[in-house]
């Protein structure tokens, strides 16, 4: 393959990031703003789990283990030692990378099955763990609070939902663009590979185990970081944000937004988040119209909502303008 | 293709997801009669079998026993009608009895009578009791032909059998498959030429997925004859 | 620390692994042959647990109230797998995963649709207080022991001594082989199902008078059943059993020591057998997909 259309392709993904970018920006305009911030972290949250299914092969229904840790790292230094969020954030990151780093080397030993399972059953004991066993200093079911305990910080302060907005606007796009560019890197194609064939990556002289663990690592890190966003945005974090009905969210969004592709996890956020709130607020019921939803999208062929709009997106807004790029696109 | 056939093979075609691996197929298996395929590793040999059998699912063509088509028919029921696959990974129940084995052999068709498999394969009888994981390679073979045989099934598909297996073995099935013929047809695939020149009525070479040689008659299944497709 | 205390401990996890060991079953069975990790089981488990407290509210019988929780978890199981497993056993078990997972979701939104978001009471069928080696321990637990003891002694003759049984074991080896044989699979998966879906039933309405029935109940018990399951090894019916006992004495022995010790040991003690076997105590590890 020659170099012109390669160039002109990593363009369009960089294009298509903005793009995304754009439209969530577009939404804010409409849209209340705590929607908007709650899609923008769920998004976050989402594309680690999305990057370990997709790319390592990797199952993980513990997710919201990570985005616990994430948010009590930084709940527990904000409502305990220091005033900054952006700090707290930091230890969020931190402890996330820590977990991870202290579980990965067993659970990525695990067979793909065994890995999910585990990770699911990590999830509940990190849940019972914040609501029973540490209940002295997680204060139990009741939660932290400290929305009062942050002090406004300077240039950009995130005690303000809207500036918490931009600032949230501009992680996400950070942690998109870092996920983008990792597609592209050797790492990226050492994880697809593991998926594929670990054996024959291994004759190569790559080792699987280091693999996994680097690509456990960014995932959890980045799920903590959400967590963390999750914990300054609310000013409050409790036990709810693990519990045992929630652990599958994020494998939810993805499958709603369509595994494997760019935009699923940012698609996948607005619609769970959107029926989420839609549904309880109609209803109370979110559970019995998202699950049957999950079993129809699977059986469906798991494409999901952008999996399917996708192709019928590309037919309407480029077939009159460009329909002889297209057909080149084809035949490559 | 042809009236008298016991089992008909007709343009059957098969693919793995993208890649074809079977291109238009057809064969035909007279009645009390052994038909060999042979060809190199990966010529299709094994999907072939496993296609007639309903394993794979043929993208074209048509397989029939009798007047009963089979296309379409999931696994357990073409065994039912009669036409039983052998795999060649020589798998048995390992955590079952040899009886146990042979039990389920039965199962399908409701024939418990053990009398053909204990005249072939008389070592069987004392191995009853004996969990399958534990036998040899040969007590293995013996066990997976003796559980297809039972209820007297029309075809047997016989994947590799004497693949691994020691000489004397080997001698011992090739008299089972001679007795076998004369109640019902035989399809084997076989890297063992001496022995498919001994057996066979006709042979079918298969290369890259197609049928490249048809040889039937005594002077044509010699193995010089077949050695080129090898 | 005291004996007799120490004794009912004991007889409380064996109560607690039985339940545990009647749901852990079903599962394993189901990825044993069908190669499908189930969560829906949650699903029959609160199933039984809502019929036999409407059922045994209704009539006042609870034994009336079990047998309706068993036939209600049947026969939902039995038309979940016709439904909506019958086309996902060809897949991987990431999709079986997610599916059943929808399949639960959905179950406990139905649940409390009917029966509302609070937990509800279910009276114990009765308190009486059998004497064992000179301590008192509660007769309902030592029913709920014997049952367990009881199915798997039946799934034991079901799988040595029946064809269909033995059928299923041969299929937890080799699918394709059962296939070959002429055995109709399909029913072999819909039975092994249905069997596993009443178990979870079971499990579910012996569980109803020991804790309060509320619609995320199968999601409590959902860590510790799939630790058994793992720390047994997927597809062992010997693995599960043992499992069973060990994260039962280790929840009601550790929330002796220190209460909220009962939920997070099992998790560290199954952390430390997969770092010694990464497929769980009796897990094969030529089970692969």
């Amino acid at each position: 393959m020659n170099r012109g259309p390669t160039l002109r392709k990593a363009w369009a993904w960089w294009w298509g990031i903005l793009l995304a970018f754009m439209l969530i920006a577009g939404m804010r305009l409409v849209l209340p703003l705590p929607f908007v911030n709650e899609i923008l972290i769920f998004s976050i949250y989402a594309i680690g789990c999305s990057f370990l299914l997709g790319k390592v092969g990797f199952i993980s229904f513990g997710q919201p283990a990570y985005l616990a840790v994430g948010a009590y790292a930084t709940a527990f230094y904000l409502f305990y030692f220091g005033t900054n969020p952006y700090i707290g954030i930091l230890w969020g990151l931190a402890a996330g990378c820590a977990a991870a780093l202290l579980v990965g080397p067993l659970f990525v030993r695990l067979r793909s099955d065994y890995f999910a399972l585990v990770n699911l059953a990590l999830a509940v004991i990190v849940f019972y763990l914040m609501q029973k066993v540490l209940a002295p200093i997680t204060k139990g079911d009741n939660g932290l609070w400290f929305l009062t305990n942050m002090t406004s910080t300077p240039v950009l302060d995130i005690t303000q939902p809207q500036q918490f907005f931009i600032f949230a606007f501009l992680v996400g796009l950070v942690v998109w663009a870092f996920y983008k560019y990792l597609d592209d890197t050797i790492f990226g194609a050492c994880c697809l590979a593991t998926k594929i064939n670990e054996d024959k990556l291994q004759f190569l002289g790559y080792s699987n185990f280091r693999i996994r663990l680097a690509a456990f690592v960014i995932a959890n890190t980045t799920t903590a970081l959400a967590g963390s966003l999750y914990a300054v945005y609310l000013g409050a974090v409790s036990p709810e944000i693990t519990a045992p009905s929630r652990t599958a969210d994020p494998v939810i969004v993805i499958l709603l937004g369509g595994v494997g592709t760019l935009y699923g996890p940012i698609v996948g956020s607005v619609a769970y988040t959107g029926m989420k709130d839609v549904i309880s607020k109609l209803i109370g019921n979110w559970e019995m119209v998202i699950g049957p939803l999950l079993v129809i999208i699977m059986l469906a062929g798991e494409k999901g909502i952008w999996g399917t709009l996708e192709p019928w997106l590309k037919n309407v807004l480029f077939r009159r303008r460009n329909t002889a790029a297209d057909d080149r696109d084809e035949a490559r | 293709m042809n009236a008298a056939a016991l089992l008909s093979v007709n343009g059957l075609s098969a693919s793995y997801g993208s890649a074809k691996v079977l291109f238009d197929i057809s064969l035909a298996v007279a009645p009390r009669s052994i038909v060999a395929c042979v060809g190199r590793n990966g010529a299709g040999k094994t999907t072939l079998l496993k296609t007639i059998a309903g394993f794979i699912k043929p993208t074209a063509g048509t397989v029939t026993a009798g007047d009963r088509t089979l296309i379409g028919l999931p696994p357990y029921d073409v065994a039912r009608l009669g036409v039983k696959y052998v795999p060649q990974d020589k798998k048995v129940f390992s955590d079952l009895t040899v009886r146990e084995n042979l039990e389920l052999g039965s199962y399908a068709t409701r024939d418990y009578n053990w009398d053909p498999v204990t005249t072939y394969f008389p070592k069987l009888k004392v191995l009853m009791d004996r969990k399958a994981g534990y036998l040899s390679g040969g007590e293995r073979q013996m066990l997976m032909i003796g559980r297809a045989i039972l209820g007297s099934p029309q075809v047997l598909l016989v994947d590799e059998p004497t693949e691994g297996l020691a000489p004397s073995i080997v001698a011992h099935l090739k008299n089972v498959f001679r007795e076998l013929s004369k109640t019902a047809a035989l399809v084997i695939v076989e890297q063992n030429l001496p022995l498919v020149c001994a057996i066979a009525d006709k042979v079918y070479a298969l290369s890259d997925g197609a049928i490249v040689a048809t040889l039937s008659g005594s002077d044509e299944i010699r193995v010089d004859q077949c050695e080129r497709f090898l | 620390m005291d004996t007799s205390l120490l004794f009912s401990g004991f007889i409380f996890g064996l109560s607690i692994g039985s339940i545990y060991f009647l749901m852990a079953i079903g599962l394993s069975l189901c990825f044993g042959l069908m190669r499908v990790i189930s969560l829906d089981q949650l699903l029959y488990y609160s199933v039984g647990a809502y019929i036999a407290y409407s059922v045994s509210l209704a009539t006042g019988s609870f034994g009336l109230g079990l047998i309706a929780a068993v036939a209600v978890g049947g026969v939902v199981s039995l038309a979940i797998e016709r439904m909506v497993f019958r086309r996902i056993y060809e897949r991987d078990l990431t999709f079986s995963m997610i599916t059943s997972f929808g399949v639960l979701l959905g179950g406990v939104g139905v649940i409390k649709f009917f029966w509302g978001l609070v937990p509800r009471p279910v009276p114990l069928p009765f308190s009486a207080q059998v004497d064992l080696l000179g301590t008192d321990v509660p007769a309902y637990r030592l029913l709920v022991v014997a049952v367990a003891a009881a199915v798997y002694i039946g799934i034991w003759l079901f799988l040595n001594r029946t064809v269909t049984g033995k059928a299923i074991r041969a299929g937890i080896e080799s699918v394709e082989h059962v296939e070959g044989l002429g055995i109709n699979v399909a029913r072999l998966f819909t039975t092994t199902f249905v069997i596993a879906g009443t178990l979870s039933a079971l499990a579910g309405a012996l569980h109803a008078p020991l804790i309060m029935v509320d619609p995320h109940m199968g999601l409590e018990v959902l860590a510790f059943v799939f630790m058994v399951v793992i720390i047994g090894g997927l597809g062992s019916i010997k693995g599960t059993l043992v499992s069973a006992f060990i994260v039962g004495q280790v929840v009601s022995i550790g929330s002796l020591i220190y209460a909220p010790l009962a939920q997070v040991a099992p998790f560290v003690i199954m952390l430390l057998i997969l770092l010694v076997k990464p497929t769980g105590l009796y897990g094969s590890a030529l089970l692969k997909k």
